[in-house]
């Protein structure tokens, strides 16, 4: 695979408008339109998208561990994705997410691969508790871009 | 069950629907536990398996799909993504070389 070739700069893939920080969803699939919302928004997915997000997560929940989830759609629901994108929904008051505590939603559009280091490094970050607990609490999207920028030498 | 031996491993997938979210998480972070063991990792909606994988690790809700399209591929599902002991498992005995039940 050639991922680094195809990476998008962080702020063009996680635009700062799409990083909110204090969201509020009633349970989850509130929370899961509110990503698919910020998708739409961002220009990286027809509204349909939104729909395979929710069937995804019916069938396979997101939730990935220390307060985060990654909602997505299906490999079905690809044809509605324009563009890779994505957004950082947090909830400072949580959403049960089936069972699980949920703090921040990370939502997924992705047609190619631009996507890959930010998401390698949310598994660094979900990896490391200290640095999980800074995203569950971060308030400025500067917070956010620090801790999802890719730093492979700070392994 | 079937018995994986880890120092024949070259090739491990991770497998989830849409190949767009959670096996690209876990994927990086089994990429950077087993670069020192030659294993190549990769992600793979499980629709797309490729045939020459060693073993597929997929999320328990998918391992029946993933066990349809490969057959002869050992399955080992997990339910964590976050140090799930499946996975956990398979890649000590990638790491040590030695065999497991999978």
């Amino acid at each position: 695979m050639s991922d680094e070739e195809t990476q998008k700069p962080l702020t063009d893939l996680l635009a700062p408008a799409s990083i909110r920080l204090d969201a509020k969803a009633a349970d989850r699939d509130d929370a899961i339109r509110q990503a698919g919302a910020a998708l739409v928004e961002a220009g990286a997915v027809d509204p349909s998208y939104v729909d395979a997000m929710l069937e995804r997560e019916n069938s396979v929940s997101t939730f990935v561990g220390e307060g985060v989830a990654i909602p997505h759609g299906t490999l079905a629901g690809k044809d509605a994705v324009k563009d890779d994108a994505i957004v950082v929904l947090r909830f400072p008051d949580g959403v049960d997410w089936h069972g699980n505590p949920v703090s921040v939603a990370v939502g997924i559009a992705a047609k190619g691969n631009g996507h890959i280091a930010l998401l390698s490094q949310l598994a660094t970050v979900l990896l490391d508790p200290e640095k999980a607990a800074a995203l569950r609490g971060a308030t400025t999207p500067d917070q956010v871009y620090e801790l999802l920028a890719s730093d492979e030498d700070d392994e | 069950m079937a018995t994986l031996d880890g120092s024949s491993v070259k090739k491990l997938i991770v497998a989830c629907d849409a190949g767009m979210g959670s096996s690209v998480m876990l994927a990086s972070t089994l990429k950077k536990q087993l670069a020192k063991n030659g294993v190549t990792v990769e992600h793979s909606p499980v629709a797309h398996i490729p045939s020459d994988a060693d073993v597929v690790v997929t999320q328990a809700g998918l391992a029946d799909r993933a066990r349809h399209v490969v057959p002869d591929i050992p399955v080992v599902p997990f339910q964590l993504f976050l140090g799930d002991p499946a996975v956990a498992k398979i890649v000590k005995a990638i790491q040590d070389g030695t065999t497991v039940e999978v």
